[in-house]
């Protein structure tokens, strides 16, 4: 894990499903270290195993093992998580925007489902061959 | 992020699924393995209780989702019980609830059962 800013850390792990366990340890030291509230840390959690599964599921056509590299960042009002993988052009916000109950069709569609829900904005990007992708969540600090 | 499942004996042919900790797309193999192995065209009554569920990704819904559709295609009852708010709100995401049998907490549930139990005593 390596901190460029005092707001940002990054973590890589592998497009394997078992490299989720490592992307929600770090979620919720980032997020317990910062004090943001505790409402919205299982939300966060959720929207950012959801996105993690969608891209070691379909970004990655030819079997084998890439990195995907995490960036969390947050302001005074916000957390963004953002997610780059060097796989294949994948918009999860296009590409499976359906709301499918079970896995018989797509099977992303429920977890970008949920991934909107729980996060106020997403954003898509492709660059330099590679897709980023950031969810961002707002939230406010209750003074006492 | 670890799962532990207990399956317990219920009325009515019945079998209680008691799931703690995290059902996510690391765990949920397990529990549909669990699932597959204990739920048969026998059983007639299955109840999911997350009391100790404190988090559930689409990887799990999908196997409750799967076990409600073999118990649908069984004729039997399909419960879900003591949902912690965190649950209940990703079921209300997907809207998923609609159609299930949820149950607040055990007094609820126990009343439906008994309900059910006296329906079939009376039929018979």
């Amino acid at each position: 894990m390596i901190s460029q800013h005092p707001n940002l850390k990054t973590l890589s792990v592998r497009n394997k499903t078992a490299d989720s366990k490592k992307l929600s340890a770090f979620l919720t030291q980032y997020l317990t270290s910062n004090n943001l509230p505790e409402g919205i840390h299982d939300d966060l959690r959720l929207a950012a195993e959801e996105t993690f599964i969608n891209i070691a599921n379909y970004a990655f056509h030819i079997k084998g093992v890439y990195p995907v590299d995490i960036e969390a960042r947050i302001t005074v009002d916000t957390i963004s998580i953002t997610f780059i993988d060097s796989g294949i052009a994948f918009n999860p916000l296009l590409d499976c925007d359906k709301y499918i109950e079970d896995n018989e069709h797509c099977e992303g569609g429920m977890g970008i489902h949920i991934i909107k829900s729980l996060s106020d904005k997403q954003q898509y990007k492709r660059i330099n061959q590679r897709n980023v992708f950031t969810i961002t969540k707002h939230y406010t600090i209750q003074h006492q | 992020m670890s799962l532990e499942i207990t399956v317990t004996p219920e009325a009515i042919d019945g079998k209680r699924i008691s799931i703690k900790g995290s059902l996510d797309s690391n765990t949920a193999p397990e529990l549909q393995r669990q699932i597959d192995a204990e739920i048969t065209d026998t059983t007639r009554t299955t109840i999911m209780d997350f009391k100790e569920l404190n988090f559930l990704s689409s990887a799990g819904l999908r196997v409750i989702f799967k076990t409600k559709k073999v118990m649908d295609k069984n004729g039997g009852k399909f419960l879900l019980v003591n949902l912690q708010p965190q649950i209940k709100k990703v079921f209300e995401i997907i809207k998923a609830l609609d159609g299930m049998n949820v149950f607040k907490d055990q007094d609820e549930m126990d009343d439906y059962l008994t309900d059910m139990q006296n329906k079939v005593i009376d039929e018979g």
